[in-house]
């Protein structure tokens, strides 16, 4: 499933070209504190890829000696000298190999897990704001490919630097110390090789992006083709469908032969140019061969090298594009980890709450732990200012009493409910629970008193139990049934195979709407909060069952204050207040008797459900055939 | 199926593919062939360098050698001269041919992997909905992706190294035993071991890394089970259990893959040891024949130069080997798909619209057997007429439907659309003419006038505004940032269950068929829209017959017959005056929802009489 969330799709502002250019160098040394927080590993780490660098150097100098001993001086072999030489060599090249896999593995398991934990510490801190312009799938692209590019970038990333350099420096070095002019002579065709590679390597690098990209579409395409084949079937639009899909086939079948042509043409010209410094090596090194002032063994030595070191620029430039390309990501994890939550305590309630607990029965910011009343004064919210959502709202509600909240779709009911909940602060006007502003109480404090039943109730995977479980952790196996219980969704669920401990599959799957909500249900009943929030929450149960929850909602609601907002007005009539909102503000306020005698717009809305109401209808229904 | 048939089923798939793949392995060898004698010419320069002036070499050298550098002369210097033009030379013929190869290998794999991929999309869309109904959408899922994945991996890059192995080993062995038998022996000394060694480690740690996949799987799932979630987490300020949750499994991957990789650390540390003792073996013992005078250097440098070529690949054949094992299992698992028969499709197509009349004459249906839905069933329906099905979940409401649409075949009994049996014609022609509402419809993750258009094509503009008109989802679609261009689904705008309901209701109107279903497909629309969307409906009441399936009486309670369902059986059937007034099911939901309506009714009248006075 990975590759599924591997999705450069999501357009987030992130333009990946712009950072080709230039490496936003502060951004990679945040980053490299993960590598760095790792300092015994990194080290040795380091360590490894230098001493696997030199015995690499080693094997044509050792070459060159055994060469020259028989070839020049005529003397017999010490088999025993040069045989453990180049063993102790092997052996050191083998230990850092193993050294430098296992460390840098290690480095790179651990830098991956370290930052995704950082990213879903702070994701758990972030306002809703943060989450209603990010889809999941979105922050899960971050979270995954995102995050494992860039470890490998802070941990094989780093470990081919250091082996490259080392590498490319200590050739350098060898053949200048054999032989300064044929050094330079052979070592001239570096900057060309460099050149190439980092061309070649960026070039690839994209082209392979784009193959990414397409292949997430179609995996994204053959997700929506099985989620939607009995609409696919209804509609007959399976010739079409199959139309669409052949355009991305067609756009994958092009971007990876691009991709592979560009990887073909790039290891034939780093060859040739390998061949052309074996070619410089044999032409002047063999002149100086036989001029005396090299031996043959030197020049077999300059041919390995020549032919060893377009590996560590392939490697060095391989790694400066994927960098530089992996920019946008770098600096999207960092806004991940670093974004500061829009709504969290004040440094004052954060003071409060590590000062050491005071007075038994307090809450843990140091004020009282109850809600005798929520008080809304001039509250005013908008996503965007010149769109206001809510416009001020005076509002007071006491301990104990349960309000209804109606209205048209989009009128403000649920950012009202938001509102409450902190979830959302307001943008003009103050929240007062028991006198003191919201704000200056403990966001953890007020949100642990809520009970929330949404409209599209979220179940995790895993048993019923678990599920219910979720309101209360330490409740026992005997609370989860009498919540059960009380929420009416006992039935249904010992009529199930395995009862309470039935896997209900990811999201839920496995369960009709109905069944989620009475569990969501439960869910909220177990937690036992002071605050019950209820957003259309008997939607989707036929109406049997809604009868059946409302007897408990009934015993539920005693008590504690809840604000449920409904669209079957029937659901509501015996609520303390019932709330009505339009476009933004409470327009009529007060119980349902009391609503009735207005004759406003709640009156409307109540007529319209009745039984006489479609009795008229009805006849409109036979007069228009 | 066993190996050998998934492997001959790969085979089947490369028709077309197999010329060029062809002309991939021949270029390959041709360009082996060039690479492999470049070391042949440093090893000429090196032994002419040596020997001095005392190097004779073979006639054909000579020949060369005049015929790169141009000159009649051929000392020393034209003997370097021309090993380093020959070298850049042959190596860019290689070069080229490995291009060749590169080329043609990629467009083949490609291609196949193109129609490969065509092929099941279209077959999944074609397979019977028993299917879908039986197979997991995640594993349906990883068998077209991740599975394909393997298959393109296997044909782009395994086939290829596995070639270039025997083709190296084809092309040296010759070369290496015309230059030197002992060298040559000596040279194959450590290859089976090495080679044995890495299919024996790759084949052990197959598991793990299946291990490693499925603990980055839970890591995944549980990250989007809360970001789905979020809202829940908050409500119930789980954050500390959520992150404590998360922890365990980002660390369990950690730890898993930690463990793989240092498997591999291992396992790369003792081939590479083995792989350099090796070279060190020749390096040693070919300086003594040196030394000896039974070898030139220029023949030891060689040797060492295509050991360095060859051992590598070596080396890396166990992983390929097991990926390529791999490979098969995927692609054995793609074939299990594409083996399932699809819907039949060679019924009539009469062509001309349906009138709209329905009958169903005992049927019977069991998605499995032994588990009867629908039971006797019979019951028909007039052309324009309005049927409602009511009944408790369960009761077989939707089965009816999901017949009607042809996604499922009946057995026993008989459906007559038009007095023609829905059996005998073709499902396309079926389902052109029947629209379908679902409680909760899928919408394409497409444009809202895209997903409207799905209805109808070519519907013009205008059709497409009358449709959302009567759909009463107009308005909020003139509240999108977008409108009608609006993005439905994750990239765009969030619609509610309602606002999916009546897009879903739209796109079926704008297809004008002469049969409706609805679905329970307003539950979430609320009763003030409800109204107004029957009222249009009712407009619409003669070119079509309607079918619709609800739970509330509002709802059905107007139509021209109601069918009441328990346990896959008529219980009732009649208008909605005959059953209120005879005892059963009907009339026990018109006593629960009737209380209600009482009340209300009771208020209305009490509001109303005051205002009279």
């Amino acid at each position: 499933m990975s590759d599924f969330f591997d999705d450069e799709n999501y357009n987030d502002g992130f333009e990946e070209d712009s950072y080709e250019h230039g490496m936003n160098l502060d951004l990679w040394r945040r980053l490299l504190g993960y590598t760095l927080s790792y300092r015994v590993e990194a080290s040795i780490l380091g360590v490894c890829a230098v001493t696997t660098a030199i015995s690499e150097i080693a094997f044509p100098l050792i070459t060159r000696a055994v060469i020259d001993q028989v070839a020049e001086s005529g003397a017999a072999l010490n088999y025993w000298y040069y045989g453990s030489l180049y063993m102790g060599f092997v052996a050191l090249l083998a230990v850092s190999v193993g050294g430098f896999i296992w460390f840098g593995g290690k480095l790179r398991t651990h830098v991956s897990h370290d930052i995704r934990a950082d990213g879903f510490a702070n994701l758990q801190r972030l306002s809703f704001s943060f989450y209603d312009f990010r889809p999941v799938g979105w922050l899960m692209a971050r979270m995954t490919s995102d995050v494992e590019r860039l470890s490998n970038i802070l941990a094989w990333g780093l470990l081919d630097l250091i082996w490259g350099c080392t590498m490319m420096l200590g050739i350098a070095v060898a053949m200048l110390f054999m032989d300064v002019s044929l050094g330079l002579i052979v070592l001239s065709v570096i900057p060309v090789l460099a050149w190439i590679s980092l061309k070649f390597q960026r070039m690839i690098l994209r082209s392979a992006r784009e193959v990414r990209k397409t292949n997430s579409r179609i995996t994204g395409s053959f997700n929506e083709s099985i989620m939607g084949v009995r609409t696919t079937k209804a509609f007959v639009k399976e010739a079409e469908n199959l139309k669409g899909f052949g355009t991305l086939t067609d756009t994958m079948f092009s971007a990876s032969v691009l991709n592979k042509i560009q990887a073909a043409l790039y290891l034939p010209l780093v060859l040739t140019l390998g061949a052309v410094a074996s070619g410089l090596a044999l032409v002047f090194g063999g002149l100086e061969v036989i001029w005396g002032t090299i031996t043959a063994g030197t020049l077999v030595a300059f041919l390995a090298y020549a032919r060893h070191f377009f590996e560590p620029i392939q490697e060095l430039a391989n790694w400066f594009a994927e960098m530089q390309m992996a920019q946008a990501s770098a600096e999207r994890i960092i806004s991940l980890i670093e974004s500061e939550p829009e709504i969290q305590d004040s440094a004052d309630v954060r003071s409060r709450i590590a000062a050491p607990a005071g007075t038994a029965g307090l809450a843990l910011d140091g004020y009282h732990d109850r809600i005798e009343q929520i008080r809304l004064e001039g509250v005013s919210f908008a996503y965007e200012p010149e769109h206001p959502v809510l416009k001020n709202v005076d509002l007071t509600i006491n301990q104990g009493e349960n309000i209804a909240i109606v209205g048209s779709t989009g009128g403000g009911k649920s950012t009202l409910v938001n509102l409450i909940c902190r979830f959302y602060e307001p943008t003009a006007g103050s929240i007062r629970i028991d006198g003191v502003d919201y704000r200056e109480r403990s966001l953890k404090w007020l949100q642990s008193n809520l009970g929330i039943v949404l409209q599209s109730s979220h179940i995790f995977g895993g048993t019923i139990r678990e599920n219910i479980r979720y309101g209360r952790l330490d409740a026992s196996d005997q609370d989860v049934t009498d919540a059960a219980r009380r929420a009416c969704a006992h039935d249904f669920i010992v009529a199930m195979e395995k009862g309470y401990d039935t896997e209900v599959g990811e999201g839920g799957s496995k369960l009709s709407a109905g069944q989620k909500q009475l569990i969501s249900f439960a869910r909220a009943v177990l937690a036992d909060p002071k605050i019950l929030i209820m957003d259309e929450a008997t939607s989707s149960v036929d109406t049997v069952t809604e009868k059946q929850i409302q007897r408990g909602m009934r015993e539920l609601l005693r008590g504690r204050i809840s604000l449920v907002i409904a669209h079957r007005l029937s659901t509501i009539r015996d609520a303390d207040r019932i709330l009505v909102i339009e476009h933004g503000s409470i327009i009529e306020a007060g119980n349902h008797d009391e609503l009735m005698q207005v004759q406003g717009r709640y009156h409307r809305l109540y007529t319209q459900q009745s039984l006489s109401q479609f009795t008229k209808e009805s006849r409109s229904w036979q007069s228009a055939s | 199926m066993n190996d050998k048939n998934k492997a001959l089923l790969l085979w089947q798939h490369t028709s077309g593919y197999r010329g060029i793949f062809s002309v991939a392995i021949i270029a390959m060898a041709i360009g082996y062939i060039f690479m492999f004698a470049v070391p042949l010419v440093a090893r000429f320069a090196i032994d002419a360098i040596e020997q001095g002036d005392t190097f004779v070499p073979p006639s054909w050298v000579e020949a060369m050698t005049r015929l790169i550098t141009g000159s009649t002369e051929s000392g020393l210097l034209q003997y370097l001269i021309a090993a380093a033009i020959a070298t850049v030379v042959l190596t860019a013929i290689a070069g080229l041919f490995l291009y060749v190869r590169g080329r043609c290998s990629a467009v083949a794999s490609e291609g196949i992997v193109r129609r490969l991929r065509e092929r099941i999309y279209s077959h999944l869309e074609h397979l019977p909905a028993s299917y879908h109904d039986r197979s997991d959408t995640g594993d349906l899922l990883q068998r077209c992706s991740s599975d394909m994945e393997t298959v393109r991996v296997f044909l782009a890059a395994q086939i290829i190294e596995i070639s270039r192995a025997l083709l190296m080993l084809i092309t040296v062995l010759p070369i290496l035993f015309a230059l030197d038998i002992r060298m040559a022996w000596l040279s194959l000394a450590t290859m089976p071991i090495l080679f044995i060694a890495a299919v024996v480690f790759f084949q052990r740690v197959k598991n793990l890394f299946l291990t490693v996949d499925e603990s980055e799987a839970r890591m995944t799932t549980t990250l989007q089970e809360n970001l789905t979630g979020i809202r829940v987490v908050r409500a119930f300020a789980r954050q500390s259990y959520e992150t404590e949750k998360f922890s365990a499994r980002n660390a369990e991957f950690r730890d898993e893959n930690q463990k793989l990789i240092g498997l591999l650390g291992i396992y790369y540390a003792i081939s590479d040891f083995i792989c350099l003792s090796q070279i060190g073996l020749l390096l040693l013992a070919g300086a003594a024949w040196v030394y000896q005078g039974s070898l030139t250097v220029g023949d030891l440098f060689a040797f060492i130069t295509y050991e360095g070529m060859i051992i590598w690949p070596i080396r890396h054949m166990g992983r390929v080997l097991t990926d390529s094992g791999k490979a098969i299992v995927a692609m054995g698992r793609i074939a299990e798909v594409l083996g399932e028969p699809v819907e039949s499709q060679n019924e009539t197509d009469p062509r001309q619209p349906l009138s709209g009349h329905i009958a169903f004459d005992n049927v019977s249906f069991e998605y499995e057997p032994g588990r009867p839905v629908l039971r006797d069933i019979s019951f028909s329906i007039e052309p324009g007429q309005t049927l409602a099905i009511l009944g408790p979940p369960g009761s077989g409401k939707s089965t009816i439907a999901q017949l009607l649409m042809r996604l499922y075949d009946y057995h026993q009994g008989s459906i007559r659309i038009d007095d023609i049996e829905l059996s005998t014609l073709s499902r396309k022609y079926v389902r052109s003419q029947v629209a379908i509402v679902l409680q909760e419809p899928f919408l394409y993750s497409a444009s809202v006038r895209a997903n409207l258009r799905v209805g109808r094509i070519n519907a013009t503009e205008d059709e497409v505004l009358a449709a959302t008109r009567a759909a009463a989802i107009h308005e909020s679609i003139e509240g999108f940032p977008r409108r009608y261009d609006s993005m439905v689904g994750e990239r765009g705008v969030t619609l509610s269950g309602g606002q999916r309901q009546r897009l879903a209701l739209a796109r079926a109107l704008l297809k004008k068929p002469p049969i409706l279903i609805l679905d329970d497909a307003l539950s979430a629309v609320d009763t003030d829209t409800e109204s107004q969307i029957l009222t249009s409906l009712a407009e619409a009441r003669h070119a079509q017959t309607t079918i619709i399936i609800a739970h509330r009486l509002s709802t059905v309670m107007h139509a021209d017959k109601i069918l009441v369902l328990n346990e896959g059986a008529v219980a009732q059937e009649g208008g909605h005056d005959d059953l209120a007034e005879t005892d059963g099911i009907y009339r026990n939901l018109c006593e629960i929802q009737g209380a209600i309506q009482d009340q209300i009714d009771a208020d209305v009248r009490e509001f109303e009489h005051e205002r009279l006075f």
